[in-house]
């Protein structure tokens, strides 16, 4: 089975061939950082006007890297939400033309489904696993059951991980993404120097809460009086970095021993999402893993940060299971994996 | 070139509707049109799946792919190029643009008067262009109906489009004015323009007709 995989939610256009066998025939990814840099951050009408503009290239190139062509392929799967939906829109529509003039099945993925499922391209992690989803606008604990089959242990109730780097990175003046350019400037720094609250730790659940660890950053950085020196930054963003991997473990251990009630010992925690390209985020689960007696599984790093391998793949095993997608689904803005799961009123779509 | 007139599948999903239009052996073999204000990307390719059954074409036979670029709302005109661009990329045919406006002058019987096509932005300016003699006079703009006065030709003058009803309230009363030709771009029309003009030089890039840059302002203090 050979599917084409297209990416178009937040500010990455990407194409991928994978096929049923877990190979990664090509995977390209066009970023649009420089579209945005100008801005300090995402903006929507600029991602929607680069995605229009680049995704047909992609698509082409991940044809040709694959060396296949459309008669070649089972099936095609796009992102169709959530996610910025200008993005989301032109990413659907194009992937549904091409089912369309190929006689093709369209299969609507869900971004946050193509994380939770990558694991499983990765690494072939069977059913059930935890799964830590950490990125820019997410950030959430599921038990991943099966395909379809997602139950939210926790989620943030204000801001997302990857936001909380972004705009700790701002306040810092590290520049945009923020993610990359904290842990770069933690490598110099004392993560001990400044005494930042560390969110949620020691509460029951497994919910998450960034926004008061942000404003702690914003007055740190103001109680310095002028533009911190190197060594200022590095301390901050070290102390930083260290607060929201100490919450995210806690957080996540709480969830652990949940699953283990709920599945008995022995499953796997898996960490996807953007967020999930920081080291020391990474060592810190690892130990937490290794503490619970569970294995543990990050994917390699492209198939963390947003990639249209893990789009395609998750269109393989929807697929597998008979299902496909009508020409007339709606592109969604917000589209929980659980949709039992009570809404976190202030965090919105990052729920 | 072919003596034959190309088969052509045609879109227009730039504004308040959704056209579709498949124009083969010079004439118009089946066609679907909806008004609507949001659900184009739900509704679009729906709609040409039925127009090529109707047709009973095959995407296979078609020559040429052709879509309106706007100016338009810009989530209706990125839905109507995304597509186009997916049929022209699965069949590996061509894909030419067609703007808006002038597929409603187009649509509008040639006066003597210039002709104004002025299309709603759902903002405050209209999109326009001037016409006459079936050819632009002018480049397409976005302007404000106060601002837009200033623009357009002196004397006696048609209008066409959706705007020309605002563009009205703002033209000196003892002006003489005509309101003609249809409010929207029609998908036939837009085939028609794309068939006459394949493999010439006035064939038009798919390329968006934005007029107007994204809403947003760069940070006052620049990240260092």
């Amino acid at each position: 089975m050979l599917a084409l995989g297209i990416e178009t939610s937040c500010d990455e256009t990407a194409a991928a061939v994978v096929d049923g066998d877990r190979r990664i025939r090509s995977s390209v990814v066009a970023s649009q950082l420089e579209h945005h840099r100008p801005f300090g951050g995402v903006v929507p009408e600029v991602a929607a006007r680069a995605h229009l503009e680049l995704l047909q290239g992609l698509v082409r190139r991940a044809l040709e890297e694959a060396t296949l062509g459309f008669d070649d392929l089972d099936l095609i799967a796009a992102t169709t939400g959530p996610g910025l939906i200008g993005g989301v829109i032109v990413g659907s529509t194009l992937g549904k033309a091409l089912a369309l003039a190929r006689g093709l099945p369209f299969l609507a993925v869900n971004h946050l489904e193509g994380h939770a499922l990558s694991p499983r391209l990765s690494d072939d992690v069977p059913f059930p696993y935890l799964l830590l989803l950490v990125s820019g606008g997410h950030c959430q604990l599921l038990a991943v059951e099966g395909v379809g089959r997602y139950r939210r242990y926790g989620t943030t109730i204000d801001d997302a991980a990857g936001e909380a780097f972004d705009k700790a990175a701002k306040k810092l003046g590290l520049g945009f993404p923020g993610g990359p350019a904290i842990e770069r400037a933690a490598k110099a720094g004392d993560p001990k120097r400044h005494p930042l609250p560390r969110p949620m730790i020691g509460r029951p659940g497994s919910d998450f809460s960034f926004s008061g660890l942000k404003t702690a950053v914003a007055h740190a950085a103001d109680a310095i009086g002028r533009a911190p020196t190197d060594q200022e930054q590095a301390d901050l963003a070290a102390s930083f970095q260290e607060s929201v991997a100490s919450s995210l473990a806690d957080r996540t251990r709480n969830a652990l021993r949940r699953f283990a009630d709920e599945f008995g010992p022995g499953h796997t925690l898996v960490v996807a999402g953007g967020v999930a390209a920081n080291t020391r985020l990474r060592q810190v689960l690892g130990d937490l893993a290794a503490r619970e007696g569970v294995r543990f599984i990050a994917p390699p790093l492209a198939l963390c940060t947003d990639n249209a391998a893990m789009i395609a793949w998750a269109g393989i095993e929807r697929r597998r299971l008979g299902q496909e997608d009508g020409l007339d689904v709606a592109p969604r803005p917000r589209w929980p994996l659980d949709a039992e799961a009570p809404p976190a009123p202030y965090a919105g779509a990052k729920a | 070139m072919d003596a034959a007139p190309p088969r052509v599948l045609a879109i227009d999903s730039a504004l308040a509707a959704c056209s579709v239009a498949v124009l083969a052996e010079g004439r118009i073999a089946a066609e679907r049109r909806e008004a609507m204000s949001r659900g184009h990307a739900e509704r679009l390719l729906p709609m040409v799946r039925e127009a090529m059954a109707g047709a009973g074409l095959d995407f296979q036979a078609l020559d040429l792919i052709a879509v309106t670029v706007g100016p338009g709302h810009f989530t209706g005109l990125r839905v109507g190029l995304a597509a186009a661009q997916g049929i022209s990329l699965a069949t590996d045919r061509p894909l030419a643009g067609v703007t808006t406006l002038e597929a409603v002058a187009a649509a509008t019987a040639i006066a003597d008067e210039p002709l104004v096509v002025a299309l709603e932005s759902k903002r405050a300016d209209l999109y326009l262009q001037v016409f006459g003699d079936g050819r632009p006079l002018g480049a397409p703009m976005a302007l404000t109906p106060e601002d837009a006065v200033n623009a357009l030709p002196p004397g006696p003058l048609v209008l066409a489009g959706d705007g020309a009803a605002r563009l009205m309230t703002v033209l000196a009363s003892g002006r003489s004015v005509r309101r003609l030709g249809p409010d929207r771009p029609d998908a036939a029309t837009v085939a028609r323009i794309a068939a006459s003009r394949h493999g010439t030089a006035a064939a038009l890039p798919p390329l968006p007709l934005y007029l107007r840059p994204p809403d947003v302002t760069l940070p006052k203090a620049a990240a260092r």
